[in-house]
């Protein structure tokens, strides 16, 4: 699955793209919400490892303008409950991830994200 | 049922190529006989899982059938672990672990790559995957990678490698060694037969038997002492100290990162090893 919490980790790993390699954009996506139980605690837990403009920006990409563009302080229940939707409810099912740095397309095919390189490609 | 004979291998073409036909093509072949045999986690494993910090999130490099995704199982939404596997049909499977209504976080991708941000996970896991790398060199950087993947400050990690050593109940038959010392361990093919159930589902012959064919899947068997061995050459490489984090801070004007081995064992004829990172900063 690529939903946005596994989005905002991902970054490109062709050999010698270093800088400005994440994140990856989306392209030509095709999305599935689904339900997902919310934990407030494994939200706020996972909060500090997020790349808060990274994960507003492929939101909005995907149609959701929920997430504030700064990182709140105080973390009432609608904006967990915003974040929670955001993080595990959007499913990419198809499309393509490109590196804005070197341009390789990640594709997405059935909810899974193709990360392998050709072996040259390795770095 | 017969014991398995493990036979010796030699790894004697480029290793990334002889990984892909002994090792990625069969199970993507086996996946759904090898799956439905993997169901339940080994003890160390699941404490390991349970005893990781609510709001972490982690790395499982070589997933197979994803069967450690779904826990903790008595808190599962309280952290989140993302599976890596080389093989897509095995993938497939771990899509929906555990539970067919629930969907799971998978990524297609090499454990020898770091398509994500250095450091960016809290934990990550290994189980019977490094022991399919075919050059000792290629089993070092499979420890690297797993160590940059997780965070400097407090990452843990898990590795789990077949070892030279079996578990009686095995019945597994190991050749045995060629003068090399235990030290370096074992190349090996074993082979996995398809259940006829599977197997059914491809080709009958001409008198209706259903035939069973074999895949000889390559293992590199650890010997004792290999795997801290590993964890020792990939910190080296990456600049960490092995070692507890220093109690008198005098003591480290050089030392800023280092990576300690919490435990180093053996368990049902596997070798482990659980790491924990450190550092200082200032
Ligand atoms: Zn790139």
């Amino acid at each position: 699955m690529v939903r946005l919490i596994t989005h905002n980790l991902l970054a490109c790993h062709v050999k010698g793209c270093n800088t400005n390699n994440f994140p990856l954009e989306f392209r030509d996506v095709q999305i599935e919400l689904r339900e997902a139980e919310f934990n407030p605690e494994f939200l706020k837990g996972f909060m500090p490892k997020i790349e808060w403009k990274a994960l507003v920006d492929a939101a909005r990409q995907l149609g959701d303008t929920s997430l504030p563009l700064e990182q709140p302080e105080m973390l009432d229940d609608d904006f967990l409950k915003n974040l929670h939707h955001v993080l595990l409810e959007i499913h990419v099912e198809e499309g393509i991830m490109t590196c804005p740095n070197c341009k390789h397309d990640y594709p997405v095919l059935n909810g899974i994200p193709n990360m392998l390189l050709a072996e040259h490609e390795i770095g | 049922m017969a014991p398995k004979a493990v036979a010796p291998a030699v790894v004697d073409e480029d290793p990334q190529a002889y990984e892909d036909k002994n090792v990625h093509a069969i199970y993507d072949e086996i996946a759904s006989h090898f799956s439905s045999t993997r169901y339940k986690p080994w003890p160390i494993i699941a404490a390991f899982m349970h005893s990781i910090a609510t709001g972490w999130i982690g790395l499982d490099a070589g997933t197979g059938n994803g069967k450690y995704l779904p826990l903790p199982l008595d808190r599962p939404t309280d952290i989140l672990t993302i599976g890596l596997d080389r093989s897509i049909n095995l993938l497939r499977i771990a899509r929906n672990a555990g539970d067919s209504s629930a969907t799971r976080e998978v990524v297609w991708g090499d454990v020898l790559g770091h398509g994500w941000r250095s450091g960016v996970f809290d934990y990550a896991i290994s189980i019977a995957t490094i022991h399919h790398l075919a050059t000792h060199e290629r089993r070092i950087q499979a420890v690297k990678r797993l160590l940059e993947s997780v965070s400097p400050l407090h990452g843990r990690v898990l590795i789990y490698v077949w070892a030279i050593e079996q578990d009686e109940l095995s019945k597994r038959q190991i050749p045995t060694g060629d003068g090399n010392s235990d030290r370096i361990g074992r190349d090996v093919v074993v082979p996995w037969v398809l259940s006829k159930k599977t197997a059914a589902a491809g080709k009958e012959t001409l008198e209706g038997q259903v035939e069973q064919p074999v895949f000889n899947r390559y293992y590199h068997m650890f010997a004792k002492g290999e795997l801290p061995g590993l964890v020792h050459e990939a910190a080296k490489d990456l600049g960490i100290q092995v070692g507890q984090r220093p109690m008198v801070l005098s003591d480290i004007s050089t030392i800023r990162r280092g990576v300690e081995i919490v435990q180093d064992g053996w368990e049902r004829s596997n070798h482990y090893v659980e790491l924990r990172c450190w550092e200082i900063s200032g």
